[in-house]
Parts: structure tokens; sequence; C-alpha cells
């Protein structure tokens, strides 16, 4: 990576907590993520509402290639998707 | 910022430097020095320079200033009036002190004999043969000297035994009933149905089995690997008689109703064989039948504690019939083969004890603990429930499937059912004649860190109890469990007990935390960019960490300096260790295989490793 070593500060609001996880909206308007709790680091219990910082840098391209792999699960996941819903809408 | 006369004491041969502006004339005393931890960054970034500055051991008996200077000023001879020369006294010491270290290490590379050397003792030299040779020698040599003969006459007690009898499956099959025939297992067909019923979240669960010559097949996420696996008779768990199916595992797969994989972050679905490091303790062996079960969940589930526990519950569904045909079909007598283990206690011999931390975060960040039947769910409890407060467990519970790991992420990282089935550090500690294992414990890692310290004192206590000579703590994964982790070292650690820690950091899991007892640490990392690469298992520990941590620990024990790690992750230090335990022991060490030996398309090539 050409930028990795530069950390920036991020803040972000809890807006959900599931069981094992929670989800961030970043403050800003700079996005949302949702992470396993595991990754998170917390005095005691995550509530909605609370905030959360964390240092981060920003996504950087690692290639312009598509990876097969990657692309090849999306499809199949998409493709089963539209499956399951052909079969309720028959069922209805 | 300045330094305490310990740290200094701690830093003697390190480089003096000021931590502030100084005044000629100024006696130098701790107060006025550097922490020399943070000099290598320093140095890196070009603040600082090095070159012929004295050692804080150097300047401060009395030694000033005769020149004002500015902070981060190295001491160089021409800015004080005086400075005691490289330890004059001390090389003296250390020249006499040398033959013994040097004893100490070469006792294992020579194999016969340890030289003590007893410096106080006027040049006294003693010679003992240490018998069973090897550098395990050293710690195994101590309650010799320590104990004397009456050491020596106590003998292994054999506390219980468990015997596996195994049975080899060839093929898989549906069938009308749920049977063994000769080396076939047939499953019976609708049995999905009914397992579908018996969780209210599962809404669909198929059964494909998957051949060796089948496994380029596309697999959803992995969440976990398990034995077949039964009790005879009426044997509770950890000893008596299991059968167990050889050449066949179940491996659980599954999504929501939309496809988004269960308890995971991201997707490692894919073909099995580029997702799976064969081989490994909690992985599939190549030549392996898979029956892999795909579970659809109530979607909105997939990271809410039920859910994954309900696909698990209803793969275990199918499993226990499978169980039930093998407690009535397969006579013991008849098995392909039988394996013995044995829990040994060795009195007279080191102490030791292994700490299995566990995840207990809440969803799949869970396991079953102690079910009825070899990673069953029935009768288990999950530590989540329990409080992830410390749990004993004899070395032959471990080996007899006690742990239903409800796996999560990450998939290189996290220990599946079958790796505490096959749990290298375990079996590699049980068999040591040098060590007496005296159990397992057990500690889940809870979310907030409030209750990390809460159980890791738990677990302080419990090892002092238990009057070691020696500890090992594991982890799984990565990530917050490192809190507790670490803590767990330290609440041993400072009660005096020599502590070694298993844990996948490399690049992407390194520390976030530590303390000066995490001075002996094994990195179980074998990826070769020392990330998280997907590949199921690649990162948990195996049977050459064991062997590394094994080492360790005797070295400890043995009064031996662990050296400290390099700044940033190097994978030489592994490989340099792993030579040395080769040479010390005797032995050639296998090195397990990384994702570089798994199949890969052109492109993929090009664009990793």
């Amino acid at each position: 990576m050409k930028y990795g070593d530069k950390l920036i500060r991020m803040e972000g609001v809890i807006v959900a907590v599931k069981d094992g996880a929670i989800d961030v909206d970043l403050m800003g308007r700079l996005g949302f993520i949702s992470v396993p709790k595991r990754m998170v680091i917390s005095e005691g219990e995550l509530k909605v509402g609370q905030t959360v910082a964390w240092n981060m840098s920003f996504l950087e391209q690692k290639s312009t290639e598509i990876n097969d792999k990657y692309f090849n699960n999306l499809t199949v996941r998409e493709a089963r998707r539209l499956e399951i819903l052909r079969q309720y809408n028959e069922e209805e | 910022m300045s330094i305490t006369a310990e740290t200094a004491k701690q830093h003697a041969n390190d480089p003096a430097v000021l931590c502030c502006r100084c005044e000629a004339g100024t006696e130098l005393t701790p107060a006025n020095f550097e922490d020399p931890n943070i000099f290598p960054d320093l140095v890196d970034s070009g603040l600082l320079n090095l070159d012929g500055a004295l050692k804080l051991g150097q300047v401060l008996n009395g030694t000033k200033l005769t020149k004002t200077v500015d902070s981060l000023t190295p001491i160089t001879p021409d800015i004080v009036d005086k400075f005691d020369e490289v330890g004059a006294g001390e090389e003296e010491a250390a020249e006499e002190a040398a033959p013994a270290a040097a004893a100490v290490a070469a006792a294992p590379a020579a194999g016969g004999v340890i030289n003590l050397h007893i410096g106080e003792g006027k040049n006294i030299d003693i010679q003992i043969p240490a018998g069973l040779g090897g550098g395990a020698a050293v710690a195994g040599a101590a309650p010799v000297v320590a104990g004397g003969a009456a050491a020596a006459e106590l003998e292994d007690k054999v506390v219980r035994e468990l015997t596996r009898k195994h049975y080899v499956i060839e093929k898989v099959a549906r069938g009308p009933e749920t049977k063994f025939d000769g080396k076939t297992l047939y499953i019976r067909e609708g049995i999905e149905k009914e397992a579908v019923d018996s969780e209210e979240l599962v809404l669909d669960l198929k059964i494909d089995v998957v051949t060796p010559d089948n496994y380029h097949t596309y697999s959803e996420a992995v969440m976990d690997v398990q034995p077949i696996a039964a009790k005879d008779g009426d044997f509770d768990l950890g000893y008596g008689v299991t059968k167990v199916l050889d050449g066949v595992v179940t491996v659980v797969t599954g999504t929501t109703e939309e496809g988004v994989q269960i308890g995971e972050f991201g997707s490692s679905e894919g073909y099995i064989d580029e997702n799976m490091q064969w081989g490994r303790p909690g992985a599939v062996d190549k030549g392996e039948t898979l029956i892999k079960y795909q579970v659809t969940i109530v979607n909105g589930k997939n990271m809410e504690r039920p859910g994954p526990m309900a696909a698990h519950r209803a793969v275990d569904y199918v499993t226990a019939e499978i169980r039930k045909a093998m407690k009535k079909q397969l006579d013991a007598d008849k098995a392909d083969s039988e394996e013995v283990l044995k829990q040994v206690r060795r009195p007279g011999k080191k102490k030791v004890v292994i700490v299995k931390e566990i995840m207990g975060q809440g969803a799949m960040h869970d396991n079953y603990l102690f079910p009825t039947e070899p990673v069953g769910t029935l009768g288990a409890r999950p530590n989540v429930d329990l409080g992830n407060v410390p749990v004993a467990a004899s070395p032959l519970e471990v080996l007899d499937g006690c742990i239903h790991a409800l796996t999560c992420i990450g998939p290189a990282s996290k220990e599946m059912s079958r790796h505490y089935w096959r749990e290298p550090l375990v079996l590699e500690v049980l068999h040591d004649e040098e060590l007496d294992l005296c159990g397992v414990i057990f500690v889940g890692s809870p979310q907030a860190n409030t209750e990390k310290f809460y159980v890791s004192r738990r677990v302080g206590q419990m090892v002092e109890m238990l009057d070691v000579d020696g500890a090992f703590v594991t982890t799984e994964g990565f990530g917050n469990n490192h809190v507790d982790f670490v803590t767990h070292i330290e609440n041993i650690g400072k009660r005096g007990v020599p502590v070694v820690g298993h844990s996948f950091c490399a690049m992407q899991g390194a520390l976030v935390v530590g303390n000066k007892y995490c001075d002996a640490m094994v990195d179980s990392n074998k990826s070769k960019s020392g990330i998280e690469n997907e590949v199921l298992e690649c990162n948990c520990l195996d049977k050459e960490d064991a062997i590394r941590g094994i080492a360790m620990l005797k070295a400890k024990m043995a009064g031996e300096e662990v050296k400290p790690a390099e700044r940033k992750w190097n994978p030489n230090v592994k490989e340099n260790n792993l030579e040395a335990c080769e040479k010390a022991l005797g032995i050639k060490i296998e090195r397990a295989a990384n994702e570089q030996s798994l199949p890969m398309s052109q492109k993929r090539k090009e664009k990793y490793d």
C-alpha cells in the first residue's frame, strides 16, 4: 500500500447492537461499518447511542483486476437470493 | 519522560539519553533519562543518533555533566566528567559466569551432560548424566538436582485411560435408514425435514456428501468441522471407550434465507479445495469424505445468538442418529484400529497446566461445553451462560470432544471442534515424559473489559491453587480476546509461575496490549504475509507450535532468559526457534504447510504472493 502508514482518528455512533456484532455510523456522514464484537474493545456493555473511536486510514485499491474468486461468490449469492425470492412468489 | 531507578536498572546496558535540557554541573540520576523503549522509533525517524553513546549503567555513579545540553542528547564521554568503564567489575563476573550460561545453553546440543557452574562456590563444576538427552534435559534434570534420590523414585501414575476404537468408512450414501453396512454409512433419507422441524429458526437443511475426487466443490463459509464419535456403553466423556468413524467428518455450513453467511463478516465461502488448510488439527485431512450440511436460517438471525446455535443443533440432530447407529451396530471388538490415550501424572516432574481461552463474546462467539456425547450438543452448557469463568477439564475430556465450537471469525485462526479432538499442545505435553500435566482450564473471553478482568483474576487464583511450576496460555483468533489473554498471563506470571503464551499475532493479529510477563510468546501464524488469509485453520496452533512452546516453557522453568522479540513481525524468528528445537532435541520437525500449498488459479497467483 502506498499510503498505509498514515493513521487518522475516526469516530462513530453505535446504531445497533446484536449478539455478535455492532453497527456504527461514522460521524460526518463518512459511511457505515458493521464489526464483530470481538474486534471492539469495551470497558462495559455496548449500547446504542454510545460513541466509539478508532484509528484507520483511507482504503486503497489493491489491484485494478477483478478477483475471480470473490466475484464468483457474489454472483452465486445473488443467484440464490433471486431463486429464494422466486420460490416465495410461487408459494404466494 | 524521565525513568525510575528500577527502569534504569533494567536498562543498564541500553544507551543513556537525556529526557530534558540539562545544565552543566548536574549530577545525573535516573530522572534525567529518557525511556530506552522509545529509542527504536526515534532512531528510525532520524531524530536520534546513538553512535558513541555511553550506557545507562555507566553514568549513574555520581557522573556530572560538563556541558549544558538539550533534551534527547545521548551521553557521550566528551560531555561528562567521568563514567564507569564497561562494567569493570561486571565484566570479570560475566566472564566467570559465562561457562554456566554456555554450559546450560550447550547442554541441549551435547545431549548427554549438563554442566553447572556455581560462581560463589569457587569454581565447582558438577556433571550430571542427563539420561534422556536433548534440550529437554535441562528442565528434566532440575527436579533430580532439587529433590535428590527421593524424586527419582516417584513413579508415573496412570489416572485414567481413554480408548478410541476406529472404524474406517469408505462410502457415505443415503438409504431408508441410518445404518452401517460393511464400510458404508447410510444416512436416512428424509431426515433433513425432521432436523428442520426440530429447530424453529431453521428453514432448510441440505446434506451433501463430498468425496475426495470432488473437493473442487462450492461451499458456504464453513462454520465447524467435527469428528463423528460416540461413547460406548455408559462411559462418560473423557474415559472408557469412544467409537469414532475414520475417513469421514461433519462439516457445518449455513446462511440466512438471503444468502448471508451465519456468523461471518465478509465472504469466506468458495471452493473447498482452495479454502481448506488440509491436515491441520481442526481441519479436514486430504482423502476424507465430508458430510457437508448447508443450513438455512431465518433472515436477520445470523448475528443473533439463537441463529448459529439452532444451525448447530439441527446438524447434531442428524449426527445424533449416526451416533445411535454406531452404538448399536459397531461391534466394540471389531474395530479397524485402536488407540489408547493415557492421562499420566508424573510426580517429581515439572507440573504444568494448560489454560485455553475460548470465545465468549456472544452469538457465534461461544462454545458448548461438556456435552454427553463427543462434540454433541445435548447436555452441554454454553460458556457464555456459565459467565465465562474458568472451568477445569481433564486432558482426556479435551481429546474426547468436550468442546463443541460455535466457530465464528476468522476462519484461519478460529479453533474448530475437531481442533480440540486433536489438540496438539495437550497431546504433546501429555506425552512429554519430563512434564506432569495436571489438567486443562477453559476460560471464556467476555466482551467487556470489566468482565475480562473478573474472569482473569479467577484464572490467576486457580493456577495459584494448583501449585504448578509452569503454565501455557493459548487463545484462538484475535481481537479483544487479546486483552484477557495478556491479563491471564499477567495474573499467572505475577504469582511467580513461568508462563508461555500461544496466539496468532503476526501482522494482522499483533497484540494491542502487553505486560512484563508476556516475554515468552509463540506466534501460531503460518500464512506467508502474516494475515487472516481466509483459509480454514491455516493459522491455528499446530504441532510445531506446541514443540516450540514446550521448549520455551522448559527453558523458562529452568531459569533461562528468553530473548526479547523484535519490534516488527519477522517470520525468521519462528524458523530459527524451530531449528534450535530440532538441534537440541535431535528431531526433525515437519513444517506445517500454508496457503501456498493450495491450488490457485493463475489470476489469483498474480494478485497474491
